[in-house]
């Protein structure tokens, strides 16, 4: 490795570092999750609600409003298992960036089916010292359906991010994880992030 | 009858899902990502690696018709239905809907009691008296918005996963879905305590009506879920194994209520 190569992977990675802890800055207290996830989830029917504002302009800002509580690094890390640890940093810093957008293209295309749901806050459940389950429901046309969100306390912070959402019993953070793992198994890992820019585009 | 069930769960048990371990892998990461590791997150979905090891004999014949099924629903079902929702108003649509899911109430109810909920047995039963009458046939759902009685869905497939028996190997059904052995098996004693059948005792349906009902039904059905099924698709690197996937998550987490 010469010179250049490292520098630039130090400074890339106190990019990362910086990247991750600034998002957490802005990140919730755990007194705080109950009250600010309803504010947030009040604001996203609302938004979706408005007839003026274009389907864009609305994703923007409820991207705006989530994007502080998700933890995206944590996602990419567990959604790749234990191919992460054989990444260079670059191909983990590539994969975050394809995942993050994979996700947040998926989580638009749910909004797009939005009609006159609405959302209601269950209950919440602190499961160990750092770990909270929000258990929210989704009234649907037909039936209700119930919505997780699993927030972990950061080490160095005392804040709380989402590290995974559950709908109806599946696992988002789960089902990623066993797909990339069943398509690396006969692919390569370059192979899957050509694939999820792709899919992404759409 | 008794003979069906001792057979039923002894062909289960046979094919009862064994699944092997994967040992957790506990090395360090030695980037940004080291406090993770320290909090646990991976631990938390290591044990799941197994889900993907998963048996699967059947796994050719899946792949072909999950894509059958597919063809079928994007070309006839969703078209068929999405004509439909524009024709028929959605408060009538809704109706509909409530009347078939009233009518499954010996499903609900027979498989809550084999699984010892009483409560939600009971629940369920006024819920059917309730609406039977003041909703008009089912129409309505007044057991819910007056009297805030909620449904409990369970099937034998949960009746099975109650008492311990494995999924066994995944089987994707024709126009049906997905499914596994156990769930496919469960599908005979819920269909005779399903009255819009002809397998229902002293059910004096004919044949052609009960497939006339059933088309219903499922058009019905697709009308209120219309580009769910797009939506997701879009979610899935593969698709066969992305299906499987959600199925046996969320038969996992039914099992668990």
């Amino acid at each position: 490795m010469n010179l250049k190569t490292i520098l630039s992977s130090k400074i890339l990675k106190i990019f990362a570092i910086f990247a991750v802890l600034s998002v957490q800055v802005m990140a919730m207290k755990e007194s705080a999750i109950e009250t600010q996830m309803k504010s947030k989830i009040d604001k996203t029917t609302n938004l979706l609600q408005n007839k003026e504002l274009s389907f864009n302009d609305k994703t923007n800002q409820i991207f705006e409003t989530f994007d502080t509580v998700f933890d995206y690094a944590s996602m990419s890390r567990i959604a790749l298992g234990k191919k992460w640890k054989k990444l260079t940093l670059e191909q983990k810093n590539n994969f975050r960036k394809a995942f993050t957008s994979k996700l947040k293209q998926s989580y638009m295309d749910k909004l797009n089916l939005y009609t006159d749901e609405k959302v209601s806050i269950e209950k919440i459940e602190k499961i160990k010292k750092n770990r909270i389950k929000l258990y929210t429901k989704l009234i649907g046309q037909e039936e209700a359906y119930n919505i997780i969100y699993k927030f972990h306390k950061s080490k160095t912070t005392d804040n709380w991010l989402i590290y995974d959402v559950e709908m109806i019993g599946v696992s988002i953070m789960k089902t990623y994880r066993n797909q990339f793992k069943e398509y690396l198994a006969s692919n390569s890992f370059d192979n899957l992030l050509v694939k999820l820019k792709t899919k992404t585009k759409q | 009858m008794k003979k069906i069930i001792i057979f039923i769960f002894f062909t289960v048990a046979l094919f009862g899902a064994t699944n092997s371990t994967n040992s957790a892998d506990a090395s360090t990461e030695q980037t940004i990502t080291i406090e993770n590791q320290e909090n646990g997150l991976e631990d938390e979905f290591s044990d799941d690696d197994t889900l993907s090891d998963i048996y699967d004999p059947l796994g050719s014949y899946n792949r072909v018709m999950t894509d059958v099924n597919d063809f079928f629903y994007i070309n006839i079902l969703n078209p068929v239905a999405t004509g439909y929702s524009d024709t028929v108003d959605i408060s009538i649509r809704k109706g509909i809907s409530n009347v078939f899911n009233n009518l499954f109430f010996p499903i609900r109810f027979v498989n809550n009691v084999l699984q010892l909920k009483f409560a939600n047995a009971a629940e369920e039963t006024g819920r059917f008296l309730i609406n039977s009458t003041i909703g008009v046939l089912g129409i309505f759902d007044p057991a819910k918005q007056q009297f805030e009685l909620e449904a409990h869905k369970e099937d034998f497939g949960q009746t099975l996963g109650f008492y311990g028996v494995g999924a066994g190997p995944h089987i994707v059904l024709p126009l049906i879905g997905p499914s596994n052995l156990r769930d496919t098996i469960s599908l005979v004693p819920d269909t005779i305590l399903n009255p819009t059948t002809t397998s229902f005792p002293n059910s004096s349906l004919t044949t052609t009506e009960g497939i006339l009902i059933y088309t219903v039904y499922s058009i019905n059905k697709a009308s209120l879920h219309l580009g769910e099924y797009e939506n997701i698709k879009e979610d899935a690197i593969d698709l066969y194994p992305f299906i499987r996937d959600l199925y046996e998550q969320k038969r996992i987490s039914e099992i668990k209520e």
